[in-house]
């Protein structure tokens, strides 16, 4: 390989991993809310365009930085999940209805209401937030003046990777180790099991769709910085977060961090390797491919060689 | 109480009554326009612009005596919502014509249904070639086809930049797709050889990827065309990866409108773009126009809005040149049109294998100090243009 193909493969694995980083954020919440209601929840990228706008307006009217949003909109996110968990899904729960899967209808009456709710009040108009730091970049060359090869890592991809890292870290912190974290493992694992325990699994439920919505609310405001907004835009990440999801294995945590990761890593070599246009392609294929030879998803893998749990 | 009722009942009657009179001499027109979606951004402006030259005209005694009243349907952006907005409007409000909506496929589905239903359709903002390309009779396009965007920027970029090699990237939609390839075959035409010819999916993340294979060609310029967001986008992140070409230009539409600028902020610096109007072009009405939206709105327009500014008053100049107000009628009048509105001369011809096509000069633009230039063609530029640009090291 010459030096500019090195240099091409290398860049594309760069932003292959940013890219990845963030997509396992954003399919967290959804696997967490699958694993412990074995639900798949449609609304989960309309959440995360409702976090964005709370970012987008705190920087506009107060100047506060999309960064440190990310401590205001998750928490407004993650109460704004109990209360739909609470009042809307919890009712339909119970209900008896000629569809098995009426929550999931549900949850896309909820995205869409939100989507139009956001186009009613912020028209559809494109946003994007004007942070001073934006084309800002590291660049291989100049720290090693001589190098053959010119990488360059963007500051605000690179920032928004390490806090999905750093939030991630912290949420595995919160599942192993503390009591309510334990008690949602134990409600994912068998609902019955844990409720004989005595783990309030009604509780629990309520606390993991908060958190699943706080988490993408997060997702939300580290991708302003290097995206633009509009109403409309839950639709595409509700799709990503749901590959994630299955190419992880339906409900494991770190299955959907690799998943994320091996996503973002495929469609950045598919649109160098292959074109552009063949990404979305590719994020199918994987799609299929997984469904027929690994419906268990990354997490069959990880159990297979015991890694996990 | 009763008297109360009795009043109301009287006063409401009123109201019916008044309207009916106003209805005899007034003209209303629908406009579909997409002012919700994705672009809603460039339906917004247009539907202000309609406004602006609706208000002028009707300060001047309205169409032969009669008062325009604008009304907008909302077509979304999506050519099934347009082209049953075209069926209602022929079929249901008897519309002897239409004019408007904004992008290519859907002027393309309200093409189709207007001469199906032998109406006269002005076409305003749709630029994809094949609408003036299928032998219709009763479509006719004020604004020239994506192939003549860049005829203006060839001309630059054959006797300034004289480029040897150049790399494509555009949207996947109808626009981008016929203005990638006009690029094409004006490249082999100049003997240019395109390195990469590269399409995307609209609302991508990161077109990092492909850039740096983009940038691992060393192209003399790189060509793209896109929607407002994600040329800004595409220029931050060659601005990241420091990719130096000698030029970057852009096919119009994102590249062309202010907030292109505002989103890209100092990425967006030296690159130039084909359009077809700005706000210091010389034709008479122009000035005005711009400044009159400036102060209704804050900001100049673009070329969307004076095509749609300009659009209404072809529409007066036809009716009132016409026998009768008849779709028949109408059309012959519209063929004959001859005039030099704020957007520039209008005349529709049929050559080049197109039929009812307006041809006309396009302007090429450079980002100067945040602000777009006009740079070419030299008898109507503002200032010389700012070539070769400086790396994206030394910039700062």
């Amino acid at each position: 390989m010459t030096s500019a193909a090195i240099e091409v493969f290398l860049q594309t694995l760069i932003a292959g991993i940013l890219l990845g980083g963030l997509y396992a954020l954003i399919g967290l919440g959804m696997t967490l809310i699958m694993g412990v209601m074995k639900i798949i929840n449609l609304a989960h990228g309309e959440l995360m365009m409702v976090g964005m706008y709370i970012a987008y307006w705190m920087f506009v009217l107060f100047n506060i930085d999309p960064y440190l949003s990310v401590f205001i909109a998750t928490p407004i996110l993650f109460f704004l999940g109990i209360a739909l968990q609470k009042f809307l899904i919890n009712p339909v729960l119970k209900v008896d209805s000629i569809l098995p899967e009426n929550q999931v209808i549900l949850t896309v009456g909820i995205g869409m209401v939100l989507a139009n709710l956001a186009t009613i009040f912020f028209k559809s108009d494109y946003r994007s937030t004007p942070v001073s730091y934006a084309t800002n970049a590291f660049y291989l060359s100049d720290y090693w003046r001589d190098s053959p090869i010119e990488l360059s890592l963007s500051v605000p991809w690179t920032v928004s990777f390490v806090l999905a890292v750093i939030i991630t870290i912290s949420l595995w912190f919160f599942l192993a180790r503390t009591d309510t974290g334990k008690s949602i493992r134990a409600t994912a694992q068998d609902t019955d099991a844990a409720l004989l325990m005595g783990v309030n699994v009604k509780l629990m439920r309520v606390v993991t769709f908060g958190i699943g919505s706080g988490l993408v609310g997060a997702a939300g405001c580290l991708f302003l910085p290097i995206y633009y907004l509009f109403p409309s835009l839950g639709g595409q990440f509700t799709l990503i977060a749901f590959v994630i999801t299955i190419l992880g294995g339906l409900g494991s945590t770190i299955g959907a961090i690799i998943g994320g990761l091996i996503l973002g890593v495929f469609e950045s070599m598919t649109a160098t390797y292959v074109g552009m246009g063949w990404a979305p392609v590719g994020r199918f294929v994987i799609f299929v491919v997984c469904l027929i030879f690994l419906p268990g998803g990354v997490a069959s893998l990880l159990k297979r060689k015991k890694l996990g749990k | 109480m009763r008297r109360l009722s009795i009043l109301l009942i009287l006063v409401f009657m009123l109201g019916i009554f008044s309207s009916g009179i106003a209805a005899a001499d007034t003209l209303n027109l629908s406009i579909p326009l997409p002012l919700t979606g994705s672009q809603a951004k460039f339906g917004e402006m247009e539907k202000k612009s309609y406004e602006i030259a609706a208000e002028e005209i009707n300060a001047k005694g309205g169409i032969k005596g009669k008062k325009v009243v604008l009304e907008f349907e909302d077509s979304q952006g999506k050519p099934e919502i347009s082209r049953s907005i075209a069926e209602k409007l022929i079929d249901v409000k008897k519309q002897p014509f239409i004019i408007g909506d904004y992008s290519s496929s859907c002027s393309k589905a309200i093409a189709a249904v207007a001469e199906e239903r032998k109406t006269p359709y002005l076409v305003v903002t749709g630029a994809a070639d094949d609408i003036t390309q299928q032998n219709y009779k009763y479509v006719f396009r004020m604004n020239p086809s994506s192939a003549y965007y860049s005829s203006g920027l060839m001309s630059f970029l054959s006797e300034v930049v004289k480029p040897k090699t150049v790399a494509i990237l555009y949207e996947s939609s109808d626009f981008g797709t016929s203005g990638a390839k006009d690029m094409e075959n004006q490249a082999a035409k100049t003997g240019m050889k395109v390195l990469v010819n590269e399409k995307y999916e609209k609302g991508a993340v990161d077109f990092k990827p492909v850039l740096s294979k983009l940038k691992a060609t060393r192209p003399d310029v790189i060509y793209m065309v896109s929607y407002v967001m994600d040329a800004a986008l595409l220029m931050k992140q060659i601005k990241e990866l420091r990719i130096d070409a000698k030029l970057f230009a852009g096919g119009a539409a994102g590249f062309a409108i202010p907030e292109f600028i505002d989103n890209a902020k100092d990425a967006a610096e030296y690159v130039v773009t084909s359009t077809l109007w700005s706000s210091q072009v010389t034709y008479p009405g122009a000035k005005e126009y711009a400044e009159k939206y400036k102060k209704m709105n804050g900001d100049y327009p673009s070329y969307h809005g004076a095509e749609a500014y300009s659009a209404l008053y072809i529409l007066k100049d036809t009716l009132e040149r016409a026998k009768s107000w008849s779709s028949e009628d109408i059309r012959t009048a519209m063929k004959a049109t001859d005039m030099v509105t704020a957007f520039g001369p209008i005349k529709f011809e049929d050559k080049d294998g197109y039929q009812n096509q307006n041809f006309m000069d396009t302007l090429v633009l450079q980002v100067m100090n945040g602000v777009h230039q006009t740079i070419w063609p030299k008898k109507y530029a503002t200032t010389k243009y700012n070539y070769p640009i400086p790396k994206w090291r030394d910039r700062k």
